[in-house]
């Protein structure tokens, strides 16, 4: 196996978050990243995963393209079933048979608690957000949840001013307090500079960085004093194979690779 | 068969079914988005509107830009490629053109909503949104939003959450009868419940067809006729979005919509071209272009047959 050296930190937060998929498993996802994510997993070593989307999808097929949100028409065709939100969030996730799920989100805190509501106040915010959708859901009932985001310093407080999301809440027991039930909430974080965890007081801590970045580099990236882990490593790169099938087979029009789907001239012609 | 003529023009179904201050249904998930329906409300400048609507996109955001909703009970507003939904945020941050309030849900929790709402049932109870500020933060629904007790069968904590029911409800379907027995597939999101749990209802579909197109597959039906009060044959009412089995999301339309609504006056004037400069839908189809729409019909892809049965009389 050959690492590939020209590679994006979005390539490398796709890959290495896919790394957490076993073939085989049912997945809940929303929509943005982990559908990139996913749709490599299929690609490549989990092949055979189901993905349940809020909108009423179970699907395990291959998509004719690449989905732009989870209620993408081209998921229609294909799925194994196609129903209502009660069929998805309702029994399959609240009803346990979902064993990861992931997520985009704006904003995480030291507790991995997700903000995708409001910044400021709730009632006359200073910057409204689209608001939940089903991603609250996802952080109350899945047994291991995955977030995804580019890392930008002003993406980690280290308190959210609005929980959309409950990750372990005020740390320590509180999730458990809150009524949520043991064994879900956050797994990992992955962003463009590394893969963080939570330790058992619920605190996100680094858990591994990219080929090229430094925990220094991190540590000045994060809104609090960010614990690392005794045993942080490194990650390798994406192979070169891994690196060309996400850009040939998965997103070979770059639609979230480079954003083309914001350039509407893409879709003009 | 019911005897009075439900099928009429979307001008007269928005005239007679929605009144100012109604509380309001808005169907489909991001699929089976009403669209026309809406454009047809901000014509008619109703107002004092509370907006139900579980998760789509920019249907919530043209209606509150317009200045016909005071109150909004969402999951999620937003433009899906993915930007802001601009006059939503307008009114919610600034108070343009006026005020609104928000009541945040979860998707999970307006479906069971809506789903309590169309039952009539008291209350259904979950383990979402525990430990949310979508418990903690409430506006207008105050109390009546949720309520967390300990189950008692189990003891462990779980969150209430009372019915959704709304004055009228409306939503863009593929195709009914004109008694409105309404049949919808593709992606179903909140659309079943939400629709169910509304005393009137403004049925909009893109095909009416015989009663025995309905009646040889009523597994399809997600509304009895008996529940509708208006039905409007009215194609292409979801575009931009789509409607499966007749056209494709128009993205290009997103990203134009995005552009042009950053600011007030191009809100303003979007509403002029595509809502205000119109008359009605087919007006609306020809802003478009045939062009674009031959390029959003959706190809076919059928199923092999269902076969339902044939039995015999007894005798």
């Amino acid at each position: 196996m050959k690492f590939a050296e020209d590679y994006k930190p979005v390539e490398m937060m796709i890959i290495s978050a896919s790394r957490e998929i076993t073939n085989g498993q049912t997945l809940m996802i929303g929509t943005q990243w982990p559908v990139v994510v996913t749709m490599f997993a299929k690609r490549t070593h989990a092949p055979e995963i189901t993905i349940a989307f809020e909108g009423g999808i179970i699907y395990d097929d291959f998509p004719s393209r690449i989905p732009f949100l989870s209620a993408d028409p081209c998921l229609v065709n294909g799925a194994a079933l196609c129903g209502d939100s009660l069929d998805t969030l309702g029994m399959a996730l609240h009803g346990g048979r979902v064993d990861l799920a992931f997520l985009s989100a704006a904003n995480v805190d030291r507790y991995g608690n997700i903000n995708t509501t409001c910044f400021g106040d709730y009632v006359r915010p200073k910057y409204r957000l689209g608001g939940s959708g089903g991603a609250c859901d996802f952080a109350c009932l899945a047994p291991r949840l995955i977030v995804l985001l580019e890392h930008d310093k002003k993406r980690f407080p280290e308190r959210v001013d609005y929980i959309t999301s409950p990750g372990y809440i005020d740390g320590c027991d509180s999730r458990q307090r809150a009524g949520l039930r043991p064994g879900t909430g956050p797994y990992a974080v992955y962003t463009t500079l590394g893969c963080f965890k939570f330790d058992s007081m619920g605190e996100m801590y680094l858990d591994a960085y990219y080929p090229g970045v430094t925990v220094e580099q991190v540590r000045e990236n994060m809104g609090w004093e960010l614990k690392v882990s005794e045993k942080v490593k490194e990650l390798e790169p994406p192979s070169e194979e891994d690196l060309r099938i996400l850009r040939e087979e998965v997103d070979p029009f770059k639609m979230y690779l480079d954003e083309a789907r914001a350039n509407i001239s893409v879709f003009q012609n | 068969m019911s005897e009075e003529n439900k099928v009429m023009s979307m001008r007269e179904a928005v005239e007679r079914f929605v009144r100012d201050g109604d509380t309001v249904y808005l169907g489909g998930f991001v699929h089976h988005e009403p669209y026309a329906a809406v454009h047809e409300i901000i014509r008619q400048k109703k107002k004092n509107l509370t907006v139900s609507r579980c998760a789509g996109i920019t249907i919530v955001d043209q209606l509150v830009g317009a200045g016909c909703v005071d109150k909004v009970i969402t999951a999620y507003v937003w433009n899906p490629v993915p930007k802001p939904a601009h006059a939503f945020k307008r009114a919610v941050e600034k108070g343009i053109p006026h005020a609104v309030e928000v009541e945040d849900y979860t998707v999970l929790t307006m479906n069971l909503a809506y789903f309590a709402g169309a039952l009539d049932l008291p209350f259904v109870a979950a383990k979402t949104p525990l430990g949310s500020d979508i418990v903690s933060q409430r506006t207008f629904l105050g109390d009546d939003k949720f309520k967390i007790i300990e189950s008692p069968f189990t003891g462990e904590k779980v969150c209430l959450i009372p019915p959704l029911k709304h004055d009228v409800g409306i939503i863009q379907i593929q195709r009914s009868d004109l008694d409105g027995n309404g049949q919808a597939w593709g992606i179903l999101g909140d659309s079943k419940y939400g629709i169910n749990s509304c005393s009137k209802v403004i049925l909009c579909v893109e095909e009416l067809v015989e009663r025995d197109v309905i009646r040889k597959d009523p597994n399809r039906t997600i509304i009895p006729g008996c529940k509708v009060s208006a039905v409007v044959e009215e194609q292409w009412g979801g575009h931009p979005s789509y409607i499966t089995g007749y056209y494709d999301f128009d993205w290009s339309y997103f990203l134009y919509y995005d552009e042009a609504t950053k600011k007030l006056e191009g809100f303003e004037e979007y509403l002029e071209k595509w809502v205000y400069g119109v008359k009605d839908r087919q007006d609306y189809l020809k802003l478009v272009g045939e062009e674009k729409l031959q390029k959003l019909k959706a190809g076919i892809q059928t199923s092999g047959q269902v076969n339902y049965g044939k039995y015999k009389p007894w005798g």
